[in-house]
């Protein structure tokens, strides 16, 4: 592994949350504007801590609660937090909307400290309202930030914001390449970690590393073994496609933001920056909320055809996208492509799975 | 089937049935437009414009109570939907896919002209749009922004200062949704929308649920109960569904006379009235027995659901100049109100001491996961204000994991407790 890479992947497993040149504001999803904080002048940070947060959390968070939301729901509660000058919120989901509000409750109720939670009401329909809505409660958020920052977003802060992540985005693409087309070079448990460290670190040192990591790939022979599509809720860490792996086939595409649809296009640098941030973020980041459904399916109808398979990973606390299981399922089958459903990560299931691909 | 002690409660239930036939043949033979909406959907809206809602909520509690819930269930998994994914908003859509209108209750729902829902939870869009293709109709969605201003006491403040309580993006956003609503239901009816109309149908509200507040008070302070809680919940939503109407005011006022002639003669619902309890949740639609079975052994009367009590503190608006914002105002926080910190455990709590209540009982739906939040807290909540709270694990449509028997057995032993 190069220093690239691993720094990369240390970064993307370790997920920390340590004190940097700019003050830290942690988001929950990737709908949260990045450049918009960052142009404000924080550090943004995704939260995503491991399952060792869990325990304290269920003294609040009902058991319906999935194991992401309580996780960040403790740290936020937790002593670790204290580096946050705030917490954003997208109503991404609408367990992000009562994390945000049980996290209020407890600090009303004096028994739990928390960083100032901040909600950013995007939304997620495609309709005239929800999109003028949008850009407004944008413009909303922009101005809490401002509040927090002391200060006015200069215009020469928004062109820097928006350059570095779209640095970020294109290096990010560059490295999803290497996962496409009849041979791909990247597996799934490797992309996940290279791609997903964008989350947490700084938009132009991703950049440096991840350009430094596609030089080494390129120079890798191409990966034999079904090329698989993984289709379920946002896979937040790699055991499931090395559990795939394991079997002797390659993810190539997840249709969730860690995975393949974490960069999307660029945010328009030429357009008026509150305006182009909103529409990256309202048109181009998946959210459980996107409707219709032929929006939402876009992506995943686009990209199936150039794989050999699509698993289905529908685990127990999934409720919402096995209410499109069945829709995708006949779209796979009016092509011939193959599927599978699995509510584990079953060895034995995979394997039977992969042979079938196989053995064409 | 618990005895019905009210005659207006015999009446509601004959009304529904004569109201749900005339509207199949309505749709049938005179091709009149319907709609199937979610519960907190602005039914005053399709009213206003003479078209007829039914409640998916409403379907989902007469499939349940016929006990078709499992058979429909077992059809939607069969399918291909895995059984994690939530029933009481989706029966009514497993009821479509079955298409048995021979065993579907009175008939089974017709062809709707339109349906429409909030997105609240994020599964609410896959459920109508899927339900939508099914019946080949348009589907409409509200969309729901999350609120971020909740002054604990809404209901202090809810009648009169509605317009300070919701925040003023959200009540523009919801007007400005209301606004293309209305634009289709006059496309689907070939009518106009009239704001006196609709002001007319918002000052019958107010007067509906001022009539069920005065039952709530004389609940509150009789000695006993005059009137069980499924017997409430059965007036109140009869009249909920159509609220604003002649019929619904005038339902809710001989609901009021009902009681009010019971309260003076000294009739309790359950003369051996010891312990009140408070039912926290959606109705347990497939075993409404389970409300009565605890009063002979032990004096334990259910006096306290959400459904009366929400009327008067959730549908009271007063000063009708802008009654699409007045409206806006009714339908923006139905979620955060009813399930969320801090305004449901607040509000549930300030009810239990006004009811006097003994015990609580909080249904978490496991299989209906975001009517399952909140929980925790207004447990919490009600333990401190002294009130014991037993929770009851179960969905309020699917009977397939009940067990009547051992759920009777542990408020038994609960009850021993308290």
């Amino acid at each position: 592994m190069t220093p690239a890479i691993s720094a990369l992947t240390n970064v993307y497993l370790q997920r920390p949350v340590r004190q940097r040149d700019r003050p830290l504001i942690g988001i929950t999803s990737n709908t949260v504007p990045w450049e918009l904080i960052r142009a404000a002048g924080f550090d943004p940070i995704l939260l995503s801590p491991g399952p060792q947060y869990k325990p304290s959390a269920e003294v609040y968070l009902e058991t319906v609660f999935s194991q992401r939301i309580k996780s960040i729901f403790h740290f936020l509660i937790s002593n670790d937090s204290a580096l946050l000058r705030a917490v954003v919120i997208p109503r991404t989901s609408e367990q992000e909307h009562k994390l945000y509000l049980y996290l209020r409750e407890v600090v009303r109720q004096g028994v739990e400290q928390a960083p100032q939670p901040i909600l950013y009401n995007l939304l997620h329909a495609r309709s005239p309202e929800a999109q003028a809505y949008g850009l407004e409660r944008t413009r909303a958020l922009q101005f809490t930030l401002e509040q927090l920052a002391g200060h006015a977003i200069e215009p020469d802060a928004f062109s820097a914001a928006i350059a570095e992540g779209n640095a970020a985005r294109c290096a990010m693409r560059a490295l999803l390449q290497q996962r496409e087309g009849p041979a791909p070079k990247l597996n799934g448990s490797e992309a996940l970690a290279l791609i997903g460290a964008r989350y947490f670190m700084d938009g132009a040192e991703y950049a440096l590393h991840a350009q430094q990591a596609l030089q080494e790939i390129l120079a890798r022979p191409p990966l034999p073994g079904p090329r698989i599509l993984i289709k379920g809720p946002p896979i937040d860490t790699p055991d499931f496609c090395a559990a795939v792996e394991a079997q002797g086939a390659i993810v190539v595409a997840e249709d969730d933001w860690w995975g393949s649809r974490a960069a999307g296009r660029d945010i328009d640098a030429g357009m008026e920056p509150i305006q182009a941030i909103f529409e990256k973020y309202y048109f181009d980041a998946p959210s459980p909320r996107v409707f219709p459904a032929v929006v939402a399916d876009a992506w995943f109808q686009r990209n199936v055809s150039e794989v050999d398979g699509v698993i289905f990973h529908l685990p127990q606390e999934d409720d919402i996208i096995g209410w499109d299981y069945p829709r995708l399922r006949a779209f796979l089958d009016d092509r011939a492509i193959p599927h599978v459903m699995l509510r584990d990560t079953s060895p034995d299931e995979i394997g039977v799975f992969v042979r079938r691909l196989e053995n064409g | 089937m618990a005895e019905k002690q009210l005659q207006c409660t015999l009446r509601a239930a004959e009304h529904q049935k004569a109201w749900f036939a005339q509207l199949r043949e309505d749709v049938f033979e005179k091709q009149k437009p319907y709609a199937i909406v979610q519960a907190d959907m602005p039914l005053e809206l399709f009213h206003a414009l003479d078209v007829p809602v039914v409640s998916n909520q409403w379907w989902a509690a007469m499939v349940a109570a016929k006990r078709l819930a499992p058979h429909y269930l077992d059809g939607l998994n069969a399918l291909g939907y895995h059984d994690g994914l939530c029933r009481y908003c989706s029966l009514s859509l497993a009821s479509t896919i079955a298409g048995d209108p021979a065993q579907a209750p009175w008939g089974g729902l017709p062809k709707p002209a339109l349906l429409s829902a909030r997105l609240t939870c994020d599964c609410i869009q896959r459920v109508f749009e899927t339900w939508a293709a099914k019946l080949d109709a348009p589907f409409f969605p509200l969309d729901a922004p999350g609120a971020s201003e909740l002054p604990p006491r809404w209901w202090e403040l809810s009648r009169y200062r509605w317009n300070e309580l919701f925040e003023t993006h959200r009540l523009d956003f919801m007007v400005a949704q209301f606004h293309s609503l209305i634009r289709k239901l006059e496309e689907i009816t070939g009518s106009t929308f009239s704001l006196d109309r609709l002001r007319a149908l918002m000052e019958g509200v107010n007067q509906q649920e001022q009539y069920f507040d005065e039952v709530r008070e004389m609940i509150c302070r009789a000695p006993q109960t005059p009137v069980r809680m499924h017997e409430q919940v059965s007036n109140v939503m009869a009249a909920q569904w159509l609220r604003g109407s002649e019929w619904a005011i005038a339902h809710a006022k001989a609901f009021r006379d009902e009681v009010r002639q019971r309260v003076d003669a000294g009739v309790p619902a359950c003369p051996s009235e010891n312990l009140r309890l408070m039912w926290v949740g959606a109705g347990l639609w497939h075993d409404t027995d389970f409300y009565t079975a605890f009063e002979e052994q032990y004096g334990a009367v259910f006096v306290w659901s959400m459904y009366l009590a929400f009327g008067p503190d959730g549908y009271i608006r007063y000063g009708l100049d802008h009654p699409l914002r007045a409206l806006a105002s009714r339908t923006v926080s139905f979620n955060e109100q009813l399930h969320n910190p801090p305004w449901a455990n607040e509000w549930i709590v300030d009810q239990a001491k006004r009811h006097r209540i003994d015990a609580a009982l909080v249904l978490e739906p496991l299989g209906t996961r975001p009517s399952a939040t909140g929980n925790l807290f207004i447990e919490r909540a009600l333990e401190n204000a002294g009130i014991p709270v037993l929770p009851v694990v179960a969905d309020m449509v699917d009977a397939r994991g009940w067990n009547g028997l051992e759920m009777r057995q542990k408020v038994h032993t609960f009850l021993e407790r308290v």
